[in-house]
């Protein structure tokens, strides 16, 4: 075949412009460090990227959400510490205040110093995080959850809302606990409480109740107890049922529960035994009904009695706050270990996203660096090749 | 016949033959110059004659090399056009996917602080930043589109110079070979050139006339060129959409009619025709239909919130509206106007509606995705409701059968696209329970992962698809391109071995002639030799 002067120039430029550009992109493909330069190099793997890529982000994303559910859980955790020192330091003084032999300037300055704990737990109630929003307001977190009403007692103006967070794809986590699941509230598993009624006049006293058969068919239900006394014969009907005789110191039992009973009840004297979660579970109104006993001299039998009765049920009201407080703390010290526990997951995702999308843009430089020797010695091969052509021609023999 | 005679033929033919070698070696490098051989004849009455310089040139490989330039520079220029996109959404970390997570990103720290104002200002910050990014890959795209109606109305002049330039030559070609009786070589070589050159442009079917005229047809026989006569192309605004520019020609009654976009596939015309209808629309469209499904999903559910302020949340984010075109054409005057309605009902395909019966208010629809068309009629609003849009005709008294419209839901909607949030008390993070309620911000959150564009893909996914489209287009184009530009090459070759001149040969033709010449001479010499030997005799 003829090949014509023209032809035999332009393939070599053709050939060498081909060389030279595989060249420069190996070479760019090396100074970048990526194998995919534009998604024509790869669509497929561009696409890919792509949804890796934002895996990748959102599972960052789930980690700043769990960065900012730790520092609020750990915050509450902190204060709702220091409010169970409180608690442990009010159930001492209930001990003491129990103390039949001590007398009402005692008592009054038990008083004074539960006062004292109190203002502080209803301080650490109304604590807020750094930036000034409430801990324990639910979603009502720019005001003091927990404020004094026109009669003095402690209220609750926060909502029962907990905030949410998102801390994995298919988990959203509390990261805050309202204030009435944390002070308003007990666990719904917490026992019986007996109280007296405020009005009852007679000396008696009582123990428990104790629960002796949890299988009682009656167990569960709420208890009415009043005494009548008619002449010289104290009986006690519950819930309105038939007057039994009562004797001081016989277990009376009722509904899977037993109570003992001292001293001389009044006629007309009641009082109430309901599951702990039907009855007062305010642990500040706990705090003020206790104050404002002890606060209140006890002369009289009927007085002591009704202290005593007091006390015996703040008692257990105290105990099923302090409960209540210690599961919540147990719930967030969990949440506090799931968080842990999907740092590490997400950890390791995000590491294998990194190097899924490192395998699917990144450059293989060994692979690349003994191509761009190859791309080298073509372009050279190209240019060589030109010279000896344009050196064989016949007029430089004329 | 003398023998001086017949050394002066051979002088004659030798020094013809020098020239035609000579014109070779010069015209080596000249573009659509093709090579000459002198052909020789005995003369009848003793010595040589030239009877003629005959140009080596073959129409069917011409042809067949017009037609491969057509496809190469129409491959050419789309590569060019759509390397620009491939580039545009090239960096992962540049792109609008980083942009889209930063906002949700944002978003999620309004779940984690709802009404702490660095967080709140955050989400402004991004939105803010997200809506500047996609009006300006909007901004790109639509001066992509500009550029095309600029490169279509360059393309035209030249074609319809080079056509004019053609039917000048047509006549000069046949005035000089009236006059001499042989075709003038240089004048065949340019004409055939500007073919050439013509096709780089848009594809052409050529025939040869009886007498040697070109005609030339394109895009489906429209003539060009005609002997002596060239019919100019004129760049129109298209009937269906305004802001597009087509190609028309004048008709025998002297009115423009719109050549189809489809009839050109060749050339760098066809090339900025098929990029145009293929990847420029599309890529307009599924950015506007990302931007428009992430829009109504955020206000959807910004607007179910509360704000700092106790106040229902409002729109977040600005949008364009869909546009509708009424054909110029159109006899009646009746206007559709278009709205969205449901954000995932949208396709992202451009529609055609035609007024199928005026009287009870049908439209025949044509959805441009290859399905097949359906009929709605109007409804007791005068509304139309499809996929996803709402599209109500002013007055159906005024609306005339065959009367046609063209909707583009999603194409300029990013335009649009705007935070419309500028105070941090306004983002309704919560649903009225207090400055701690993260409730709306979760919802929002919610909607990164939520399949919100088509109701099939989440918003990353929707521009993962992009990105995929944009390079599997790109991609495939370079394979053409590579596949055509062997091909063509491989063309060139064999006209280039035809028609090309080698500088090796020529040399050899130039040591040739030049030993012809002087042998020639030598006849001459030699003839006076005897001439004076004869003269001598008498002496």
């Amino acid at each position: 075949m003829r090949i014509s002067t023209l032809t035999m120039y332009n393939q070599s430029v053709t050939s060498i412009n081909r060389q030279q550009g595989d060249f420069l992109k190996i070479g760019q493909q090396i100074a970048t460090g990526r194998r995919l330069l534009t998604p024509a190099d790869d669509p497929q793997a561009a696409t890919k990227a792509l949804g890796v890529a934002q895996s990748k982000a959102v599972a960052e994303q789930y980690g700043d959400a769990r960065v900012g559910a730790r520092s609020a859980l750990t915050q509450q955790e902190s204060v709702l510490n220091s409010i169970s020192d409180a608690l442990v330091r009010t159930k001492s003084l209930m001990v003491q205040a129990a103390n039949a032999t001590l007398s009402d300037a005692d008592r009054a300055s038990i008083a004074s110093e539960m006062r004292g704990v109190m203002e502080m737990v209803l301080g650490q109630a109304n604590a807020t995080d750094g930036n000034g929003h409430y801990l324990f307001g639910g979603y009502r977190d720019n005001s003091p959850p927990f404020v004094r009403d026109v009669s003095g007692s402690v209220v609750y103006v926060g909502d029962s809302n907990d905030r949410q967070v998102r801390i994995d794809a298919s988990r959203l986590m509390e990261a805050a606990d309202s204030g009435d699941g944390v002070f308003l509230a007990i666990q719904s598993g917490a026992g019986y409480v007996a109280e007296a009624d405020a009005a009852n006049s007679g000396s008696a006293t009582f123990v428990g109740p104790r629960v002796v058969d949890s299988s009682d068919p009656g167990f569960g239900a709420a208890y009415d107890i009043s005494f009548s006394v008619v002449g010289t014969d104290t009986s006690y009907s519950i819930n309105g049922g038939p007057p039994v005789t009562y004797q001081p110191g016989v277990a009376v039992t009722f509904g899977g529960l037993s109570m003992t009973f001292e001293g001389v009840p009044a006629d007309g004297d009641s009082l109430t035994v309901d599951k702990a979660s039907q009855m007062n579970t305010n642990l500040f109104a706990t705090f003020e009904k206790v104050i404002a006993t002890l606060e209140t001299p006890a002369q009289t039998d009927a007085q002591k009695a009704s202290l005593a009765n007091t006390i015996s049920t703040s008692m257990r009201e105290f105990d099923n706050s302090f409960d209540n407080i210690l599961t919540v703390r147990a719930s967030s010290g969990a949440r506090l270990n799931e968080l842990d526990a999907l740092d590490l997951v997400e950890e390791n995702r995000i590491l294998n996203y990194q190097q899924t999308l490192s395998e699917l843009v990144d450059l293989d430089y060994v692979e690349a660096i003994s191509d761009y020797t190859l791309r080298q010695v073509g372009l050279q091969a190209a240019q060589k090749t030109f010279v000896d052509i344009n050196k064989l021609s016949l007029f430089n023999l004329l | 016949m003398s023998i001086f005679s017949i050394g002066v033929s051979g002088l004659h033919t030798a020094q013809i033959a020098l020239n035609t070698t000579s014109n070779n070696i010069t015209n080596v490098y000249t573009q659509g110059y093709n090579r000459e051989l002198t052909l020789l004849e005995e003369s009848g009455i003793g010595g040589v004659n030239v009877s003629g310089v005959q140009r080596q040139f073959d129409y069917f490989i011409a042809s067949q090399l017009n037609s491969a330039t057509s496809a190469l520079t129409g491959l050419q220029n789309y590569q060019t056009q759509i390397s620009q996109i491939n580039n545009l959404v090239a960096d992962s970390d540049a792109g609008l996917a980083p942009l889209m997570q930063d906002f949700f990103s944002a978003i999620q720290d309004l779940v984690s602080a709802p009404s702490d104002p660095a967080a709140r200002q955050e989400v402004i910050g991004t939105a803010d930043t997200l809506s500047s990014q996609l009006r300006s890959v909007d901004n790109y795209l639509q001066d992509m589109q500009r550029n095309v109606n600029i490169q279509i109305g360059d393309e035209i002049t030249q074609i319809n110079d080079t056509a004019a330039l053609i039917a000048k030559l047509n006549r000069d070609i046949a005035l000089a070979t009236a006059k001499t009786g042989v075709p003038p070589n240089s004048l065949l070589n340019q004409r055939d050139q500007l073919v050439n050159s013509l096709s780089e442009r848009v594809e052409v079917r050529l025939t040869i006339q009886d007498g040697g005229s070109y005609n030339i047809a394109i895009a489906n026989g429209q003539p060009l060129v005609s002997g002596t006569e060239s019919f100019a192309l004129e760049t129109i605004a298209s009937a269906g959409d305004p802001n597009r520019i087509v190609l028309g020609y004048r008709d025998s009654a002297g009115n423009i009619q719109e050549l189809p976009e489809s009839l050109f596939d060749g050339g760098s015309l066809g090339g900025l025709f098929s990029f145009r209808a293929e990847t420029l629309d599309k890529v307009q469209n599924q950015v506007g239909h990302i931007t428009v499904s992430l829009a109504m999903a955020v206000n959807e559910q910004h607007e179910m919130g509360v704000d700092l302020n106790g106040d229902l949340g409002e729109a977040f984010f600005s949008i364009g509206s869909p546009t509708v075109f009424a054909n110029t054409k159109n006899t009646g005057t009746a206007v559709l106007s278009a709205a969205f309605t449901d954000a995932a009902g949208l396709t992202g395909s451009d529609y055609d509606l035609k007024v199928s019966d005026a009287a009870s208010g049908e439209f025949t629809i044509t959805r441009r995705d290859g399905s097949a068309p359906f009929t709605l009629t109007l409804d007791a609003a005068n509304q139309l409701v499809f996929d996803g849009l709402t599209l109500t005709l002013d007055d159906p008294l005024v609306l005339v059968d065959g009367d046609r419209y063209q909707l583009q839901p999603t194409r300029r909607v990013a335009a649009g696209f705007d935070n419309l949030i500028g105070d941090t008390a306004r983002i309704a993070a919560g649903s009225g329970a207090g400055s701690g309620d993260n409730r709306n911000a979760l919802a929002l959150q919610d909607l990164q992962s939520a399949s919100l564009v088509g109701g099939r893909a989440s918003l990353n996914q929707a521009y993962a698809s992009l990105v995929g489209f944009v390079g599997n287009q790109t991609n495939i184009v370079q394979v053409n391109l590579t596949a055509q530009e062997g091909l063509t090459q491989q063309i060139r070759t064999m006209q280039q071995s035809e028609s090309g001149v080698n500088l090796d040969e020529e040399a050899t033709n130039l040591i040739r002639y030049q030993q012809y010449y002087q042998a020639s001479a030598k006849i001459i010499e030699v003839g006076g030799t005897l001439l004076d030997t004869i003269l001598g005799l008498r002496s």
